[in-house]
């Protein structure tokens, strides 16, 4: 297992260039924190350091700030380290550049399942189209306040049905 | 004489036989695959969602059903990403036990995996052998956790739920002498799989990592590169093994693939057999302790799973359940992206043989 560089050296080539929030948490664990505008440079430079694996991009939606953080998971192969990028957005309007020109279309599968699941807008991702659900007409279910069983109550519930009265109606 | 036209659409799945949960639409002209979309969601139960919901202790139940061929390593992942955030430093004993537990789990994966090719390129006995030898990795897991699919969390946050029952240390080692014997199957070189495989569904290595590959997939594209070795989690950094890569890329490369991996893991549960330590297996021991909450932060968990590489990313609040937790699934992006990719020019009769090489489950990738 041999690393050319520490987690430490790779933070400072990071900080120096982009003036953001760089923390190592451990051995081989680096967080960066960014803008929403400085986001596509960013990733096009660490693009260029090595970290050409994506592993995941997540949301975390921030009921509390009414923001979304957008994570981007990284590996780089070479360096053998992870890095994780997060943004915040504006829960209000989702919206962000992809990253599909950087990493592709591995990128694009990730950013079209956070579209479905947290509504969130990639500006140039050709792709935004359903993925896991189908014809859903309610919002996005994996937001904060998504009440799941309110929206089961009002869609599917079956008044006619004694079985699914018991389980309803008890609730209440 | 009637026009008939040459391109029509074909759905492999959901209902073929070899297909699992997961559904590709074909585009076809003729024998020609001229295009190929993936449809998932067939088992998408919101996993991420009801974990925001429920204690670490119900959602190490939980991420069993991740994947049906492999709930260990999914109990593992989670596991380690919830001892990292609350701090919890496990017993010795416990990480030799998760180990061993998660390479069993990578053993009996790859026995399907192997199984499944069989069936899928037509070799009926190798299918029959392989579900037959996986049967004596069950029965080790219904001795030690109860369970012979699904163990109920048993690698749980602090440690694993019970030590290993007596005697398991000989029933362990008998059953990877069994393995080895099925391990000859390979040594036949059926010539009806070699057909149906060389050189079929060819991923060049740039492609595999554009298109997010991992694992298996990628080490058979030529990329030498294993989460246990370069990132290593538990005790995998004190035992010796090898990460077999292929530089071809095709059908048959991963299949060599997961077979030489059988024989690493075996290697590394015969090590971490030998040099199993004592002491307790669980920390804290007591269970309302366990139901303690979750501190503020965030971490990523990366593991080596049989299918590539999971990842968890967990992010706490101070309450009892966890604020966030994304999963990452293996076959997500071997599903989507790398299967569109190779299916797109190949024939009709050759997408099993991609299909079935590329080691999927719908499960993880609906979650």
């Amino acid at each position: 297992m041999s690393t050319n560089i520490s987690g430490k050296e790779m933070a400072g080539k990071i900080r120096r260039k982009f003036s953001a929030d760089v923390r190592v948490q451990k051995e081989r664990r680096i967080w960066v924190e960014t803008t929403k505008a400085k986001l596509p440079s960013l990733c096009k430079h660490v693009k260029g350091l090595g970290f050409d694996h994506l592993s995941a991009i997540s949301v975390t939606d921030i009921l509390k700030e009414g923001k979304y953080v957008i994570a981007y998971h990284l590996w780089s192969y070479d360096d053998k380290m992870a890095l994780t990028i997060k943004t915040k957005i504006s829960r209000k309007d989702p919206v962000i550049d992809s990253v599909g020109t950087i990493w592709g279309k591995n990128a694009q599968i990730h950013e079209r399942e956070s579209h479905e699941l947290f509504g969130v807008k990639f500006t140039g991702n050709p792709d935004l189209s359903e993925l896991f659900l189908e014809n859903w007409k309610g919002p996005p279910p994996f937001r904060r306040d998504f009440d799941w069983k309110a929206y089961v109550r009002k869609e599917h519930y079956d008044k006619e049905n004694e079985r699914e009265k018991v389980y309803w109606e008890e609730e209440a | 004489m009637i026009e008939v036209s040459k391109d029509y659409d074909l759905p492999f799945g959901p209902a073929h036989p070899g297909s699992g949960n997961f559904s590709v639409k074909l585009k076809v002209n003729g024998e020609n695959v001229t295009g190929a979309k993936s449809d998932p969601g067939y088992l998408h139960r919101g996993f991420e969602k009801l974990m925001e919901s429920r204690t670490p202790m119900q959602n190490a139940v939980l991420s069993d059903r991740i994947c049906v061929l492999e709930p260990l390593a999914w109990n593992l992942a989670h596991a380690e990403a919830v001892d990292e955030l609350t701090g919890t430093v496990i017993p010795e004993r416990a990480k030799y036990i998760r180990v061993i537990m998660a390479e069993l789990s990578r053993i009996q994966s790859h026995i399907i995996w192997y199984g499944a090719m069989s069936m899928g390129t037509g070799f009926d006995t190798g299918f029959k052998l392989a579900f037959g030898y996986r049967d004596y990795i069950l029965d080790i897991f219904e001795s030690v956790t109860g369970g012979r699919v699904y163990p109920a969390g048993y690698i749980c946050p602090g440690g694993v739920r019970r030590d290993l029952p007596d005697r398991a240390r000989e029933r362990i080692l008998k059953v990877l002498d069994k393995v080895d014997r099925m391990k000859m199957l390979e040594k036949l070189e059926n010539p009806a799989l070699l057909s149906r495989m060389k050189g079929i569904g060819v991923l060049k290595l740039k492609d595999a990592v554009r298109l997010g590959a991992t694992g298996p997939v990628l080490r058979a594209s030529g990329m030498k590169t294993d989460v246990r070795l370069d990132d290593p989690y538990e005790v995998y950094d004190q035992f010796d093994f090898d990460v077999p890569i292929m530089n071809e890329g095709d059908s048959y490369s991963r299949y060599v693939i997961g077979i030489r991996e059988i024989e690493q893991s075996m290697k590394i549960v015969r090590q971490a057999l030998n040099e199993l330590p004592g002491g307790k297996v669980r920390e804290p021991s007591l269970k309302p302790e366990l139901a303690a909450k979750i501190p503020k932060g965030e971490v990523y968990i990366r593991n080596e799973i049989a299918r590539g590489e999971a990842g968890v990313y967990m992010v706490g609040d101070g309450t009892g359940s966890p604020y966030r937790c994304k999963i990452r699934g293996p076959s997500f992006l071997h599903m989507i992206p790398v299967l569109e990719h190779l299916l797109v020019g190949s024939q009709i009769a050759d997408v099993p043989a991609i299909y079935w090489s590329l080691n999927p489950c719908p499960a993880d990738m609906d979650r």
